[in-house]
């Protein structure tokens, strides 16, 4: 699910693709993040993603963008990334986790692919709202730290990056 | 909290303070108040957050923020290297975390000497500058208001967190990148054509002295460190945003004043660069003394571009010769008797 979430984020222009991928990364992560670290976390991932989801859905370019003409790259990045991230995730890491291994690499590599591709505040944002939720899905592999906090501020930063002020001549 | 990122903090707070006191039209106190306030929240931000996790979040929304805020590049520009930051030392954090072989360590280190060299737009990974652009709304923002902290920060939490043979590769590579940044930010301040693009890199030569301080894991490395880092806030800043007059002051000069100016610039005794250079010098003898040899080499780069610097201040008159002595002053002054500065940060 993450990674169907993250590779829409790669592959859509439009704001209904966009917060399409940021709802189903964000979903998937707080799933993965129940199980280790309990439902609070998973709440504030779930909660954060679903709000920086609907307020995309009020900002952008209409539509859902996917796959616009001269996606091929994207394509190509969104299915070699997962696999790379796959093969990181169980063949080089071990021990338990790896589903949520591999969703953090994915959803952090590819949405960081996205915001460096990209010319649109938008999309940016959108990639860097799941950059957040990614690295506070990161903080509960290690059972020893505490991921609430992470996953508070993770959850306030997706929730608020959708709501910056950003004007279109700054965002050409 | 670290103590030194505190004292970091409140330097930087000192810098913005200064620039604020002294800024002229080309640095608008409302970008200043802005985005160097914007710095200042998240460098304290910084340095209170209790894990290295939320130090990566807090970098994130800055950079979100100073980017929506503007500057003369686009939004999109000024998000890119925030966002890698943050991404790669996410995954080294995360390689931190997981089991597996020991190779994941290094790469871990990898991630986190890579992160804070992007986050502070330090070679290989320097940030888009315009020189025209008001410096708040610049990317030297990074270098000398969240910068510091950042750094001090988060040297200190790696190297609690990375296994032995990690954190000797951790400290390889902080050496490796300082070197890099000494030679080539000199040799930038020195041979690049614009004055403005000479004082940016000048800002990255020093700040391959810091990591290569942090880099060398003896006590004199990172008071070597403190002391550069004190430099750049209240010698190598408030001297830049100085050095930005009007033309009509801008005429090469090369009076008493200038020379004083690129002696303080280039680290010579007695100002606190100079102490700055020795411990580093000693740190390195200490570790392997034919780095010190190359750090020596390094140092005397420092020359030629800090003489252009100087020259290019232009002529000094009024209220600039004013904020001038106060920062050669307190560079004397700190160059002179720097305890103070190392017992408050207790290094």
């Amino acid at each position: 699910m993450v990674w169907i979430g993250a590779a829409l984020l790669v592959l859509a222009d439009g704001k209904r693709g966009l917060a399409l991928g940021t709802a189903l990364a964000a979903a998937g992560l707080a799933v993965l993040t129940w199980v280790d670290a309990g439902p609070v976390t998973a709440l504030l991932i779930g909660t954060g993603g679903l709000l920086a989801a609907a307020r995309r859905l009020m900002t952008g370019v209409s539509g859902w963008g996917v796959m616009p003409p001269g996606s091929t790259p994207r394509i190509i990045l969104s299915v070699a990334g997962g696999l790379v991230a796959l093969w990181i995730a169980l063949g080089v890491m071990g021990g338990p986790g790896a589903a949520l291994r591999f969703s953090v690499l994915t959803a952090v590599g590819l949405a960081v692919a996205r915001v460096l591709s990209s010319g649109v505040a938008e999309v940016q944002l959108s990639a860097a709202s799941v950059v957040a939720l990614g690295i506070a899905a990161a903080a509960t592999i290690d059972p020893s730290t505490s991921s609430l906090w992470p996953s508070l501020v993770a959850a306030v930063i997706a929730a608020g990056m959708g709501w910056l002020p950003v004007s279109a001549r700054r965002a050409a | 909290m670290l103590p030194e990122s505190l004292e970091l903090w409140v330097l930087a707070a000192a810098g913005l303070a200064f620039a604020f006191v002294f800024s002229s039209a080309r640095l608008p106190r409302r970008t200043l108040v802005i985005h160097g306030g914007a710095g200042l929240a998240a460098g304290a931000a910084i340095a209170v957050a209790p894990t290295l996790d939320l130090v990566v979040l807090v970098l994130l929304a800055l950079g979100a923020l100073d980017a929506a805020l503007g500057g003369r590049q686009t939004f999109a520009v000024r998000m890119r290297a925030p966002v890698l930051a943050v991404a790669v030392l996410a995954l080294g954090l995360m390689l931190v975390r997981v089991e597996g072989p020991d190779v994941l360590g290094r790469f871990a280190s990898v991630g986190l000497v890579g992160g804070l060299a992007v986050a502070i737009g330090l070679l290989p990974f320097i940030h888009p500058f315009e020189a025209d652009e008001a410096t708040p709304a610049s990317p030297l923002v990074w270098v000398v208001f969240v910068g510091p902290v950042l750094a001090a920060v988060l040297v200190a939490r790696a190297q609690s967190l990375l296994p032995v043979d990690a954190g000797e590769a951790f400290a390889a590579m902080l050496i490796g990148v300082g070197l890099l940044n000494m030679v080539w930010g000199a040799l930038g301040a020195w041979l690049t054509s614009a004055d403005g693009q000479a004082w940016r890199y000048s800002f990255f030569a020093d700040w391959g002295l810091v990591v290569c301080g942090f880099g060398l894991t003896l006590a004199d490395g990172g008071r070597a460190a403190l002391l550069v880092l004190f430099g750049i806030v209240t010698c190598r800043l408030p001297l830049y945003l100085l050095a930005r007059a009007p033309a009509q002051q801008q005429k090469a000069t090369e009076g008493p004043l200038n020379l004083l100016i690129a002696a303080a610039l280039a680290g010579s005794a007695p100002f606190v660069g100079f102490a700055a250079r020795v411990l580093l010098l000693r740190a390195a003898t200490q570790l392997y003394w034919p780095f010190a040899l190359a750090l020596v080499i390094g140092m005397l780069l420092w020359l030629p571009g800090s003489l252009r610097l100087g020259r290019s201040f232009g002529s000094v008159r009024g209220r600039r010769a004013l904020a001038v002595a106060i920062v050669l002053a307190v560079n004397l002054a700190a160059g002179l008797y720097p305890l103070p500065l190392l017992e408050v940060a207790r290094i």
